[in-house]
């Protein structure tokens, strides 16, 4: 719904509102706005964030049972408006969670934004992918209170599987007089993998192990929708989403007698997922819930067809104590199989306390404690061997700071 | 007399009550944009989408650019929009840097911030009521 004017008045006086004066340079830089003559400003804002990671007994997210600096995010973004209803905006992130991303710069987003109307407006390029509360944002430490997101949700070294497409949106806002407002985003496009990121990783830690040998994967198309309803109690909003991954493949090899099924094979699967979220925010608290179950549905040309899905639920809270110091906490369960929910490695969880400090508007210091059962997430069997897998708990420590402007 | 007394007390509660009523609906900020946004007006809703980023353009198609008075109307931007400032500020960084939205700038004192607002073409920002806006103007919020 665009602003509802009661009475409108076009203003004639201004026209040198944001020509720069007979004094201003041609090129300047005015807080984060680079002004180029005449041209609309370029918005820049950026973020850099180093962590550390620490656990007692197994290694998770990097080489944590001696300690790992290897945790660190970092993204500069810029934004026009050249046109009316009309936004360019780009972003470049690098990341390094353990062995996965290694600080290698890519573009996380890139797009041209149009807004026909509040209802309907419209996204082309990269885009950042909607999904739940933290998806779009999963890797941006300064936007949450704590650390580590549920990691069954939100794994920090997927999001080259999750973060963005190369396509576009449609999106709008729809206000629904005294039953709230109801926004939505629909959207489609290519996921672009790297030999860096958390899927690549995984695979060759599954498949390099002799007879088989990993020998590559490939982009994939997905489509997604995601609704929210901000409902008319304030603060209060409910979502559902729902994506699909068609035909993410890899390749692989098995080194044996092609008599015995050796030679070059191919496998590929088909990942549907829904998702449903629940957040409320009353004064300086905050109150989450979502849970999102996920099916693979695989074609293997060695192994045949199969089928499986994995779920997993969070639920948190998070407390502005005063301008300087917020506390959060979160618990969280992942199956990785939801017909085989007890066993070694069948499932992960985690309890979560989080402090967040804020000593200045651009800095942001966190210290946080995960008393986890289950090892369904580790996903690193070279540092993890899956014979020393059991149920205990186990503790991780996790340090952050960012800066941002 | 018992009868005047209570009648007295229910005078009382009611003066109380209607004090306490006025109190609370005056609000603690006053709306002002560059003299380019053409609505003169707008009303509760309007004001939330606007400062939300449901509504990120004006009617004529401009951006809207907001403009946050840093520390000094965070009750007027939980009035206006139900979040406090520290969750109004994570919420434009999430609309930022997921590419979503254009995160609100910032200004320390109030002459830095009716500056930018006469400057900055679809400029809006929230003052502490009864701040003189010369070279700005003052939008109504009904």
């Amino acid at each position: 719904m665009t602003p509802n004017v009661r009475s409108a008045e076009v203003a004639t006086n201004d026209k040198s509102a944001a020509a720069p004066s007979k004094e201003q340079s041609f090129l300047r830089l005015d807080g984060t706005d680079l002004h180029i003559g005449d041209l609309p400003p370029i918005t820049f804002h950026g973020f850099a964030s180093q962590g550390f990671l620490s656990s007692d007994t197994y290694n998770y997210l990097g080489k944590t049972k001696e300690g790992s600096f290897e945790f660190t995010e970092a993204a500069v973004n810029a934004s026009i408006s050249p046109f009316a209803r009309t936004r360019i905006s780009a972003q470049a992130f690098l990341f390094d969670v353990g062995n996965v991303g290694r600080w290698s710069l890519g573009l996380d987003y890139a797009m041209i934004d149009y807004t026909l109307r509040d209802e309907i407006g419209f996204r082309a390029g990269r885009i950042r992918r909607p999904e739940g509360i933290y998806n779009s944002i999963q890797d941006i430490d300064l936007t949450r209170t704590s650390v580590l997101l549920p990691q069954g949700m939100y794994d920090a070294r997927w999001r080259d599987f999750n973060a963005s497409v190369d396509g576009g949106s449609v999106y709008g806002n729809i206000g629904m007089g005294g039953a709230g407002s109801f926004s939505y985003e629909v959207y489609g496009g290519q996921v672009q993998l790297t030999e860096q990121g958390g899927v690549a990783r995984w695979l060759q830690d599954l498949l390099n192990n002799p007879p088989t040998e990993y020998a590559g994967l490939h982009g994939f198309p997905q489509a997604g929708l995601q609704l929210w309803w901000t409902t008319p109690i304030e603060g209060l909003r409910a979502g559902a989403a729902w994506t699909e991954a068609f035909g993410f493949s890899y390749d692989y090899k098995l080194n044996v007698p092609p008599v015995f099924g050796g030679g070059p094979h191919h496998s590929e699967i088909d990942a549907p997922s829904e998702h449903v979220s629940l957040e409320y925010q009353h004064k300086s608290w905050t109150f989450q819930a979502e849970y999102k179950h996920s099916v693979y549905d695989s074609k293997d040309d060695l192994r045949g067809p199969s089928k499986s899905g994995n779920d997993t639920w969070y639920v948190g809270a998070a407390y502005r104590v005063n301008k300087w110091f917020e506390v959060g906490s979160y618990y969280t369960e992942y199956y990785a199989d939801v017909s085989q929910r007890e066993g070694t490695d069948a499932f992960q969880k985690d309890f979560a306390l989080s402090l967040r400090f804020d000593p200045l508007p651009w800095w942001i210091v966190k210290v946080e404690g995960h008393s986890i059962h289950g090892t369904a997430l580790l996903r690193d069997n070279a540092n993890n061997p899956p014979a020393m897998h059991n149920n205990d708990g186990w503790f991780m420590l996790a340090l952050k700071t960012t800066i941002s402007f | 007399m018992k009868t005047n007394l209570f009648n007295s007390l229910i005078l009382a509660l009611a003066t109380l009550w209607i004090g306490f009523s006025a109190a609370r609906a005056e609000s603690t900020v006053d709306v002002i944009a560059n003299n380019s946004v053409a609505a003169a007006s707008l009303d509760k809703a309007g004001l939330k989408d606007t400062l939300t980023g449901k509504t990120a353009y004006w009617p004529g198609g401009e951006a809207v650019t907001i403009i946050v008075l840093d520390g000094k109307t965070d009750a007027g931007i939980e009035e206006s929009t139900g979040m406090s400032a520290s969750a109004f500020k994570t919420f434009w960084q999430r609309l930022a840097f997921s590419g979503r939205g254009k995160q609100p700038k910032t200004a320390d004192t109030v002459e830095k911030l009716m500056a930018m607002v006469a400057e900055t073409k679809g400029a809006i920002a929230l003052v502490p009521a009864g701040t003189a806006t010369a070279g700005v103007k003052k939008i109504e919020v009904k």
